[in-house]
C-alpha cells in the first residue's frame, strides 16, 4: 500500500493533530463564526506553502481588500507581498457572482491564474454565500467548485461562517458531505474568558486525532493547534511510562531520606499533601536545590509564586537559586493560574521538558490545578494523567505540592482529588495540637513498591535553614512524637501502655519520665 | 493663530508636481480607479461591478481602463466570453515610480482633496460625459 501524498499546512501544531498532514487535492471546509479564526488559518496555509513548501499559491477574497490582507497579515510576520513578487503569490479579488459564473467555465479565468501561477493551494475566504444555504443548486456549485479544484490538482482551503449552519448537525449540510475535510473552529465562552478550539469533524484519506483542540493565534507566529491533553499518547510514548526503583534522587530534607529508602524514585509520582503553611513548598525548595547541588536539572512549576517570590522564599530557607539558574541547572517556571488554557499549559511543559531535560520537577501546587481546572469533571483527571505520564516518560522524579483543607488530621489523602491511586508516593504534612502548641507532624502514607514503617514523623522548619525531620527519640523538652497515638487523628493521645512500633519495643513513657 | 495657507500650499505644489509626472490621471474618475486598483491589484470582476465599486459612471470607467491598458499600467485578460476579467496593476512600468507616490498621496484624506482641487480645473474642460460623476 502507498503512503498518502501528505501536504504539510505548516500551521504549528495542526499537522500533528492531522497525523502528518492533509491528503493532496482534498477539499477542506473551515467552519467558524465571526473571528473564530477562518481567514488566519487560510492565509497561513497558503503563506506556509509558498515560503516554506516551494508550493505557491492562491488566495480569494470576496469582502476584505488584498491591500489590508497584507497589511493585517504583517503583524504575524507574514510578508504576502513579497511572496507575490517572487511569483510565489496571488491574492485575487471578486465577487462571490463573478466565482459562481466562472466556475460553470471550463476555461475558468481564476483556475487559468492558478495553472499560470504553478499553484499546489489555495485558499477561498467565505464560500457560504457562494453556495447558497443547502438548496440543491448550492449543491450542485459546491459540486463544481471541488471538481475545479481537483482538475488543478489543488489542495484548497474554503472558508465558510459558521452561521450558516448553525443549529445543524455536522454532515447534515451537502457542503460538508462534498468536502474531504471538514474543520470546526469554535470560541466557547467559560466564565467570560474565550477560548478557542478546533475540531476535525471529518478527513478522507486519513486518520486524524478526534475531539476539540486548543488553538490560539498569536503575533508575530500565527496559529498554533494545541493537541487536546486528553488525547491517547502513542504506544512507544506509553512503555516508558514507569519509574525506575533502581535509581533513588536524595530529597534534600535532612532525615526524610531515612524514612523514604534514600529519596523518591526516578520517574516517581509523589504528592507532598497538608494544609497551606505546613512547609511544602519549602520541602519542594529543597528537593530543587539539593539537584541542583548535584549537578542535575531541576525544575519548579508554579502556579501560586511568582519567580522573584519564589526565589525570596528560597532566600529565607537558605537556598540561593541565582547561581544555579545561572549555570542553566534550575528552571524557576511561573504561570498566572488565571484563564489558564489546558491545552496550551501543558503544551508549554512539555516544551520545557524536552529542551530543558529536567531530573526533577516540583510543580506547585495541584490544587491551584484543581480550582482552575476542576475537580469533579475529567479534565483534571486527564490533564494529571497526561503530566504523570510525560513526566515517567522523561524519567523525571516529580513532586506536586497539594493543599488539602484540613487544618488537624486528615479524614482523606487529597480531598476531592481522587486521585491517590493514580500516584507512587504520598507524604502527609498536618499540624499536630500538643499541649497549648502546633506541632508539624509528616508520615510517608504511600510508597509504591517500598515497604515504609508508615510512623509519624515531626518536624520543624528553621529560619535560614529549611525543614529537617527530627529523631523519634526526645530531642527537646517536648515529648516526643513515640510518646503519642493518633497523630493523624484530631485528637492524638499519650500512650499509657507498652506498644511494639516496627521491632522497637517502647516503654510507657510516663514509666520512662518517672525513672 | 499660526497662518497654515504656505503649508497648504507647499502640499497643494507636491500634488501638482506629482501629477504632471503621471499626465494620464485627468480626473477624479482616474484617480479613484487606480486608488482601488492600488488597493486590490488583481481584481477578477466585470466592468460593471468596477464601476459600482469605485463609484463612477461606466462609461467613465470604461474610458480609464482603456487609457491604463494602453499605457501598460493595467494588464486585462482578453476572453470576451467571460462577463469577469481578471485586472492587474502594474506598477512597474515608466510611470510607476511616480504614480506610486501619487496613490501613496492619494491614501490620504488630504492628499486626495489637495490632488482633486489641482485636478478641478482640467477635470472641466473635459466634455460633459466624462464629467457625469
Amino acid at each position: 500500500m502507498t503512503e498518502p501524498d501528505l501536504v504539510k499546512t505548516g500551521i504549528a501544531g495542526l499537522d500533528d493533530i492531522f497525523n502528518g498532514g492533509i491528503p493532496r487535492s482534498n477539499v477542506v471546509l473551515v467552519e467558524g463564526s465571526i473571528g473564530s479564526g477562518k481567514t488566519t488559518m487560510g492565509v497561513e496555509f497558503v503563506y506556509r506553502g509558498a515560503s516554506q513548501f516551494d508550493e505557491p499559491g492562491i488566495i480569494v477574497v470576496f469582502e476584505v481588500s488584498p491591500e489590508k490582507l497584507m497589511r493585517d497579515t504583517l503583524r504575524f510576520g507574514w510578508d504576502l507581498q513579497k511572496l507575490e513578487k517572487k511569483g510565489l503569490l496571488k491574492i485575487i479579488f471578486t465577487t462571490r457572482d463573478v466565482l459562481r459564473q466562472e466556475l460553470q467555465q471550463a476555461d475558468s479565468v481564476l483556475l487559468e491564474e492558478s495553472a499560470s501561477l504553478g499553484a499546489r493551494r489555495i485558499f477561498i475566504d467565505g464560500v457560504d454565500r457562494l453556495l447558497g444555504s443547502g438548496a440543491p443548486e448550492s449543491r450542485s456549485s459546491f459540486y463544481v467548485l471541488t471538481e475545479g479544484l481537483q482538475r488543478e490538482n489543488l489542495t484548497a482551503i474554503l472558508a465558510v461562517d459558521a452561521s450558516t449552519f448553525r443549529g445543524k448537525m455536522a454532515g447534515s449540510l451537502p457542503e460538508e458531505s462534498i468536502a474531504d475535510t471538514v474543520i470546526r473552529l469554535e470560541m466557547e465562552d467559560v466564565h467570560r474568558a474565550i477560548f478557542r478550539s478546533i475540531e476535525i469533524v471529518k478527513s478522507r484519506g486519513q486518520e486524524s486525532q478526534m475531539g476539540r483542540h486548543a488553538f490560539r493565534i498569536v503575533n508575530g507566529q500565527g496559529i498554533q493547534v494545541f493537541r487536546r491533553v486528553q488525547a491517547p499518547r502513542p504506544p512507544n510514548q506509553e512503555s516508558h511510562a514507569t519509574y525506575n526503583p533502581n535509581k533513588r534522587l536524595p530529597t534534600g530534607v535532612p532525615g526524610l531520606d531515612e524514612i523514604t529508602n534514600g529519596g523518591y524514585c526516578l520517574g516517581s509520582t509523589t504528592v507532598v499533601a497538608g494544609i497551606s503553611g505546613v512547609g511544602k513548598s519549602v520541602m519542594g525548595l529543597q528537593f530543587i536545590a539539593e539537584g541542583a547541588r548535584r549537578g542535575e536539572h531541576s525544575l519548579m512549576l508554579s502556579l501560586d509564586e511568582q519567580v522573584e517570590q519564589i526565589k525570596n522564599n528560597a532566600r529565607s530557607v537558605g537556598i540561593d537559586f541565582d547561581s544555579s539558574i545561572k549555570k542553566g541547572l534550575v528552571r524557576l517556571e511561573y504561570e498566572p493560574p488565571q484563564e489558564i488554557d489546558v491545552d496550551v499549559h501543558f503544551h508549554r511543559i512539555v516544551e520545557i521538558v524536552k529542551e530543558f531535560k529536567p531530573k526533577r520537577v516540583v510543580i506547585d501546587s495541584l490544587s491551584t490545578y484543581g480550582s482552575v481546572l476542576g475537580t469533579k469533571g475529567r479534565i483534571f483527571r486527564d490533564f494529571f494523567h497526561a503530566l504523570m505520564a510525560l513526566m515517567k516518560e522523561y524519567q523525571i522524579a516529580a513532586v506536586y505540592n497539594h493543599e488539602n483543607p484540613e487544618m488537624l488530621g486528615m479524614a482523606s489523602m487529597m480531598g476531592e482529588f481522587v486521585m491517590s491511586s493514580l500516584v507512587d508516593n504520598i507524604i502527609l504534612m498536618n499540624w499536630v495540637e500538643i499541649g497549648d502548641s502546633l506541632r508539624l507532624a509528616m508520615t510517608v502514607a504511600k510508597m509504591r513498591g517500598n515497604p515504609v514503617n508508615r510512623l509519624t514523623h515531626e518536624c520543624e522548619v528553621v529560619q535560614g535553614q529549611g525543614m529537617r525531620v527530627l529523631p523519634r527519640e526526645p530531642h527537646k523538652s517536648e515529648q516526643p512524637f513515640s510518646n503519642y497515638a493518633g497523630l493523624v487523628s484530631r485528637s492524638p493521645e499519650r500512650n499509657t501502655t507498652k506498644i511494639e512500633v516496627v521491632g522497637v519495643r517502647r516503654e510507657d513513657p510516663a514509666t520512662d519520665e518517672a525513672a | 493663530m499660526a497662518d497654515k495657507s504656505p503649508t497648504i500650499g507647499k502640499e497643494q505644489d507636491d500634488a501638482r508636481l506629482l501629477l504632471a509626472r503621471v499626465p494620464l490621471i485627468r480626473g477624479a474618475c482616474e484617480l479613484d480607479l487606480l486608488g482601488f486598483l492600488r488597493r486590490h491589484p488583481r481584481s477578477l470582476l466585470t466592468s460593471e461591478q468596477l464601476a459600482v465599486f469605485v463609484g463612477y459612471d461606466m462609461k467613465q470607467v470604461a474610458k480609464s481602463i482603456e487609457a491604463f491598458t494602453e499605457a501598460g499600467l493595467l494588464g486585462r485578460t482578453k476572453n470576451r466570453l467571460h462577463s469577469a476579467r481578471m485586472y492587474s496593476l502594474e506598477l512597474n512600468g515608466q510611470q510607476g515610480e511616480g504614480l506610486a507616490r501619487l496613490l501613496e498621496l492619494a491614501g490620504t484624506k488630504q492628499g486626495r482633496r489637495d490632488l482633486l482641487e489641482v485636478l478641478a480645473p482640467r477635470q472641466s474642460q473635459q466634455s460633459p460625459v466624462d464629467a457625469v460623476h
